[in-house]
């Protein structure tokens, strides 16, 4: 057994995934065509940009107008006028317009999807259907391709007709998420970020990739149906078990998680940290560090079934309170990486945004970039999260106007010359 | 939209026979050699979709997550947070310390077409010989998916350990949500299970490039950068403005007129992301006016904290009293986008999420009837699925070692005798149930 490459590994395997070199290798993608139909939706928007991170060429059809995310961001600041949620997630596309209400314009994007391995979508479920562009009617002219769905309940169950706009917070609500977040005493509370609408795009884009692996071996494409609702509620461990094992309602517990404990944030020197040893041996190693031995031993706390006792919980946490204020989070971090064991200690400071910027070790492993666009200027943009030694994701340009692509895309894939684009664009098809 | 298209659809995706229906990742091999949530979970994802799991746990006390919560997650012998990750696997006891452990290991990556890890970053290559350097010598294909939570490389990648709470902590996320100095961390393990899909997507592009090239390779994700890439536009506003994004509670800040709202039986979430979803909003309410007033009558002047409040009281006042299944009904017929806050009684009884499959029942050969959350992603021709719930550690060894590896039940015993593999020590969590069918056991 290799004893002494302890460093030999992580150095291997920083020059495999170098990320200084990720132009110098394929793409794992990069044999598929990707139609982003994505409209005022962002899950769809998001499984496009795993795909297109990824390798596929992916082409982002929106209204002669935009499409309504362009709009989506925080109020006080915009990027060249696009929205910043959508500047910072629109990558690595070739943006096309299309008016799909217009007879040219249906014409137009059948001709592009019967040529495309992979069609992504967020309209109101039925919404393509209805134009006559809906998987039915497309998978006739090209049974390979395979489609993806986002919407709030589905396309069927007794809920899925008639069903209002998917919104992240809706999502949530559905999931069961807001429910079990926050303070009991209190209202439930909202992720902040647009948690569920990754969560589709992940499972979005998963089912897509599964859904290849069976097209190469029959053939056929399918229709792939994805809820940002059930995306979260998949996510919710044992919570619908419990209720049918104990009829238990799972709740809101706030500071004291109730399947492992300590599992917490604890105020420090200078504010919160986050600190977890729940197995007997981690625990153990939470008290050794607080120089506190004997607590775990204390029967309160001697064992997963009592540390987790609501009640104990409040004690334990109070007493590693009682201790973290007198330090600071790096203080409290040292202390946690100069114990020798046995046993781990989980620790780390509640970071703000700016505070995790601050921390080499992102920027070292290319999680963020600062980019000069040719369009947008400086951006500051986080990375793709896979590192992958052979075929590695990449970011290859931020965001593009809307139509940026019109010539290079129907001129590539339908053979439209300039003049028949600029015919189209007069008519509103473009 | 038609009916018509509704009733084509459930057809499409009916889910009656859909056991009978073929596995889009059937064939596939996963060898998990993972604990907790991050690495089962990855392992899981694969298996809804139709690969074949092969779960190794130490002998005796298994999976930690056997054992979590306090007395009332106990059902049968075994604590209910282990099932969410560990479905449709097949269950070997197998010591990795042990040489003749790691020799199955490598038998069995041999014959696999991934693996996944959630170690801490080099543990499987210094400890025990089974690192990606060492398991692609026997499998030159093999796609080996390594989780941790800070990565294999970096200042932080050595000596810091990382739950999912820990990656809330450090990634922002908790910084960026609820309003109070209180933090608030999601209430479930969100950076382990969005870790995993991302992982799995990992997986399955780089399944994509072997069936191009034939060629393996190392994925890895780590659990921190999962939840940094899944914050929107966070750090293109720190990187515009120098700032962190304001914390605004409930309200989503780009679509100001939404809120978590109390009503007669429990919460409800509205949003009014548009102008016509506005004016819905208001005919709602039963007050048309609000959209001439001057406060409301564009999406700038209703972002105003005095019209955004004013808002807020508006919405509250018209939910309090009003149950959330009245809500719901009510928005959907005026265009509004408003939501219960679902319990896990709500998803129990839920007929919606029941006909998905999303809430699952099924009857396990162990456990008997159980209800869990089933596969999100709805495949119409490869419907994902649950086929069997976790088992006892070791469940499944004489299967495994037989049909995956040929070995007979003489070379079995010996591994047995050796104690490279085994089975459940008599303890809560490892073990069956006390009155457990010994028929479902397969030799």
């Amino acid at each position: 057994m290799p004893s002494s490459s302890s460093s030999d590994w992580s150095d291997w395997i920083r020059r495999e995934e170098d990320p200084a070199r990720v132009s110098e290798k394929p793409e794992a993608l990069d044999d598929l065509v990707v139609l982003d139909l994505s409209h005022a939706h962002y899950g769809a928007l998001l499984a496009s940009t795993y795909l297109a991170e990824l390798g596929a060429e992916v082409v982002k059809v929106e209204p002669p107008e935009g499409d309504p995310a362009r709009s989506w961001g925080p109020p006080d600041v915009a990027l060249r006028g696009e929205g910043l949620a959508f500047a910072a997630e629109a990558r690595n596309r070739y943006h096309i317009t299309l008016n799909l209400t217009s007879r040219a314009g249906r014409s137009l994007l059948r001709g592009l999807a019967a040529r495309a391995d992979v069609l992504v979508e967020g309209f109101r479920p039925g919404y393509l259907d209805s134009l006559g562009l809906g998987y039915r009617q497309l998978a006739r002219l090209n049974p390979r391709l395979i489609w993806v769905a986002c919407s709030a309940y589905g396309q069927f169950g007794p809920q899925a007709a008639n069903q209002p706009a998917e919104y992240d917070l809706t999502d949530q609500a559905l999931s069961g998420l807001l429910h079990i977040s926050g303070d009991p005493e209190a209202a439930p509370t909202r992720l902040g970020s647009w948690i569920t609408s990754y969560a589709q795009a992940a499972w979005a884009a998963m089912a897509v990739l599964a859904a290849l692996h069976w097209r190469r071996r029959s053939g056929r494409g399918q229709m792939i149906d994805v809820s940002g609702a059930e995306a979260v509620m998949r996510y919710l461990e044992y919570s619908v078990l419990l209720y049918h094992t104990a009829k238990q309602v799972r709740g809101r517990t706030g500071l004291y998680e109730r399947a492992v404990f300590p599992y917490t944030f604890v105020r420090v020197k200078d504010g919160f940290g986050f600190i977890a040893g729940y197995t007997d041996q981690n625990f153990g190693a939470i008290c050794r560090i607080m120089g506190r031995p004997e607590l775990a031993r204390d029967p309160r706390f001697d064992s997963t079934l009592q540390r987790t006792r609501p009640e104990n919980e409040v004690l334990l946490r109070d007493e590693i309170e009682k201790w973290s204020v007198n330090y600071t989070a790096d203080e409290i971090l040292d202390k946690v990486l100069a114990d020798r064991g046995p046993g781990v200690v989980v620790f780390g400071p509640l970071n703000s945004p700016t505070r995790t910027l601050g921390e080499a070790h992102w920027w070292e492993r290319g999680c963020f970039r600062r980019i000069a666009d040719p369009l947008y200027g400086e951006m500051l943009v986080s990375m793709p999260v896979w590192r992958m030694t052979r075929t590695p994701p990449r970011l290859k340009w931020p965001c593009r106007p809307r139509g940026y692509h019109n010539g290079h895309v129907y001129g590539a894939r339908l053979g439209v010359g300039p003049g028949r684009l600029d015919e189209l664009r007069n008519k509103g098809v473009l | 939209m038609t009916p018509e298209y509704f009733r084509w659809a459930e057809r499409l995706f009916d889910l009656t026979g859909a056991a009978l229906k073929p596995e889009a990742l059937a064939g596939i091999r996963v060898l998990d050699l993972s604990v907790i949530i991050l690495g089962p979970a990855t392992a899981d994802f694969l298996g809804e979709l139709g690969a074949e799991v092969i779960k190794i746990e130490m002998p005796g006390h298994g999976d930690v997550t056997r054992i979590l919560g306090d007395r009332s997650f106990f059902w049968k012998n075994v604590g209910v947070a282990f099932f969410g990750m560990n479905h449709s696997k097949y269950h070997v006891g197998l010591d990795m310390h042990a040489p003749a452990g790691q020799e199955v290991i490598r038998k069995l990556t041999a014959r696999s077409d991934i693996v996944v890890e959630n170690f801490k970053a080099g543990t499987l290559e210094e400890k025990f010989g089974l690192g990606y350097r060492q398991l692609r010598e026997v499998n030159p294909r093999l796609i080996y998916v390594a989780n941790t939570g800070f990565g294999q490389w970096g200042p932080f990648s050595r000596g810091r350990a990382s739950y999912d709470g820990l990656a809330q902590s450090v990634s922002g996320l908790t910084a960026i949500t609820g309003d109070g100095e209180i933090p608030t961390r999601s209430g479930n393990y969100i950076g382990d299970w969005f870790g995993a899909c991302l992982s799995a997507l990992g997986a399955l592009a780089a399944l994509h490039w072997r069936e191009r090239t034939g060629e393996g390779q190392f994925v890895e994700m780590a659990q921190c950068e999962g939840l940094v890439r899944a914050m929107d536009w966070t750090w293109l506003y720190a990187g515009l403005t120098g700032r962190d994004r304001p914390k605004t509670g409930n309200r989503d800040p780009v679509f100001p007129t939404s809120g978590v709202f109390r009503c007669a039986d429990g919460y409800v979430a509205l949003v009014a992301g548009t102008d016509a979803e506005f004016r819905a909003l208001c005919r709602l309410l039963g007050r048309p006016g609000l959209t001439k007033d001057r406060r409301f009558s564009s999406a700038a002047a209703r972002r105003a904290p005095a019209s955004a409040g004013a808002l807020d009281r508006l919405i509250a006042d018209w939910c309090a009293g009003k149950s959330r299944a009245e809500i719901e009904r009510r928005a959907r017929a005026a265009r509004v986008a408003a939501a219960p806050v679902m319990t896990a009684k709500d998803h129990y009884e839920s007929a919606h999420f029941r006909a998905r499959r999303s809430v699952w029942e099924h009857e396990d050969p162990v456990y008997g009837p159980m209800v869990e959350y089933g596969p999100a992603p709805k495949l119409s021709a490869t419907p994902a699925r649950i086929k069997w719930a976790g088992k006892p550690v070791g469940f499944h060894n004489e299967f495994v070692l037989k049909k995956v590896l040929g070995l007979g039940d003489d070379e079995i015993l010996d591994l047995e005798r050796a104690g490279v593999i085994g089975k459940w020590a008599d303890r809560l969590g490892a073990k069956p149930p006390d009155d457990w069918p010994a028929r479902a056991f397969i030799q």
